[in-house]
């Protein structure tokens, strides 16, 4: 009951934060700031949010950094970078099957990026080597897709998770896209929500220590729980289900920590680590910023409402198998 | 061997993360390429649906009058740019430019969508139709 209540009041404090405004972003981003707390006094990470300009960057470290570290690429170098991210994305959809671009080109502006690539650790910016037990798996699964082959839409399963307006998963539900890139950070002194625009999720994290669900239930989303750590908001995930298991992980072993911390007036840093034992010979990390932007609130992204292009890629794939077996 | 399978197209999406130009629906996975159209219609309704808007617009064709179903944008990106549902006149002239469906229906991308003195909709600044363009006179 009384975690039914809780959950109310975030809820309600979910509804009414839109009419909220925000004491952040009223203050100078002076010398003299320092991090804001809570009234209970947690560190407050609370807030509007968007990434849509670390959209682009690459997870790995690309070659041609090779011997230098991130903090390296600033400056000029790093906007040059940036610009030609943005250059790339733009070109990618310069081509005939897209919607209009001034849907959300103008608001691009992967120039004020931070980062040229997102892997912290380890430091050569690279996704671990795969454990043997993950190559068999992965060698398994292509074994079982010479054996049954499918095309790209034989049925709506053999569509992504995404086009299906299921999930985008967990870390790939903050993920910046080219539009859809909006948060928002609610705390209680038992709870923090996360809200996340594309595609219409809530986290619920649970503060108080309590222990994870049972294995037997998993999740798209998986199972949080989170603490404080000094400044930090610690979430561990575990409990995924297999088809929504980060990069081909194990999704009953995976466990994703996600660190929260207030490192500026508008600034929260996001990190999150990866761990499998049964997929990666070791943990890996990957970082970026979250800026507060009170002009990008979370709206509604109801994605099953009209979800008609699933139905029209399927009639797609079927009107070009006709046209094969007509051409036989 | 159907999980391994989801498990296999998952892991596709998901590496997208390191390349990170994801829209919600590949359009070249319904509209045909090969097949370009350019409409010259009325509208008459624009169904602001996530994840994509529809815009319904009537074509004239030798004398019979055509339904075409355009497909647009995420309703969110447009509202954030101060596009609201008073802002797609029904009954407005629209030329459309785009690409028909696989199926053959009649259904088309909506690549560009112009206003007959050529002003594009759904454009976000200033002097392009957008909603806070100073009127005409």
């Amino acid at each position: 009951m009384n975690r039914l209540l809780v959950a109310g009041a975030v809820a309600a404090a979910l509804a009414i934060a839109p009419l909220a405004t925000s004491p952040v972003l009223g203050q100078q981003a002076a010398k003299t700031w320092t991090a804001p707390k809570t009234p209970w006094g947690d560190p407050d990470i609370q807030g509007w949010f968007s990434n849509l300009s670390e959209n682009g960057t690459p997870l790995e470290k690309p070659a041609q950094f090779a011997g230098r570290s991130l903090e390296d690429i600033k400056g000029d170098e790093l906007t040059s970078i940036k610009q030609a991210a943005q250059n790339r994305t733009i070109e990618s959809f310069a081509g005939p099957l897209h919607a209009p671009e001034d849907w959300w080109q103008k608001d691009l502006n992967m120039v004020k990026g931070s980062q040229a690539w997102l892997i912290i650790d380890p430091p050569d910016g690279k996704v671990p080597a795969l454990t043997a037990e993950a190559t068999a798996r992965q060698a398994a699964a292509a074994e079982a897709r010479r054996a049954n082959p499918r095309g790209p839409a034989d049925s709506w399963e053999d569509r992504s998770l995404y086009d299906r307006c299921i999930t985008r998963g967990l870390p790939g539900s903050m993920i910046p896209a080219i539009y859809g890139n909006s948060y928002q950070i609610l705390q209680t002194p038992d709870y923090v929500a996360i809200r996340y625009e594309m595609i219409h999720e809530t986290r619920i994290i649970p503060l108080d220590g309590r222990a994870h669900a049972s294995p037997k239930i998993k999740t798209y989303m998986g199972d949080a729980r989170g603490h404080w750590e000094g400044d930090t908001l610690v979430v561990e995930t575990t409990n995924f289900r297999d088809e929504a298991s980060y990069r081909n992980s194990n999704g009953s072993t995976l466990r994703l920590v996600e660190r929260f911390q207030r490192v500026g007036p508008a600034t929260v840093k996001w990190s999150v680590t990866v761990e499998d034992p049964k997929t990666w010979v070791r943990p890996w990390t990957f970082a970026m910023p979250l800026t507060i932007d009170d002009t990008q609130p979370v709206l509604e992204y109801a994605c099953h409402e009209g979800n008609l292009g699933l139905r029209n890629i399927l009639s797609a794939a079927r009107s070009e198998e006709e046209a094969a077996r007509a051409n036989k | 061997m159907r999980k391994a399978l989801w498990v296999f197209i998952i892991a596709a999406y998901l590496l997208a993360l390191s390349a990170p130009l994801w829209a919600h629906h590949a359009f070249s996975a319904e509209f045909d390429a090969n097949k370009p159209v350019k409409l010259r219609g009325n509208i008459v309704k624009m169904d602001w649906i996530n994840p994509h808007a529809w815009l319904y617009i009537d074509v004239k064709e030798g004398g019979k009058v055509v339904s075409w179903a355009i497909e647009l944008g995420p309703p969110n990106a447009l509202l954030k740019r101060g596009w609201t549902k008073t802002s797609v006149p029904v009954g407005a002239e629209v030329l459309v430019d785009g690409y028909q469906s696989k199926d053959g229906a009649l259904r088309a991308n909506g690549r560009d969508v112009t206003l007959p003195d050529g002003r594009k909709m759904f454009a976000g600044s200033q002097g392009t139709g957008a909603p806070g363009d100073t009127p005409e006179k």
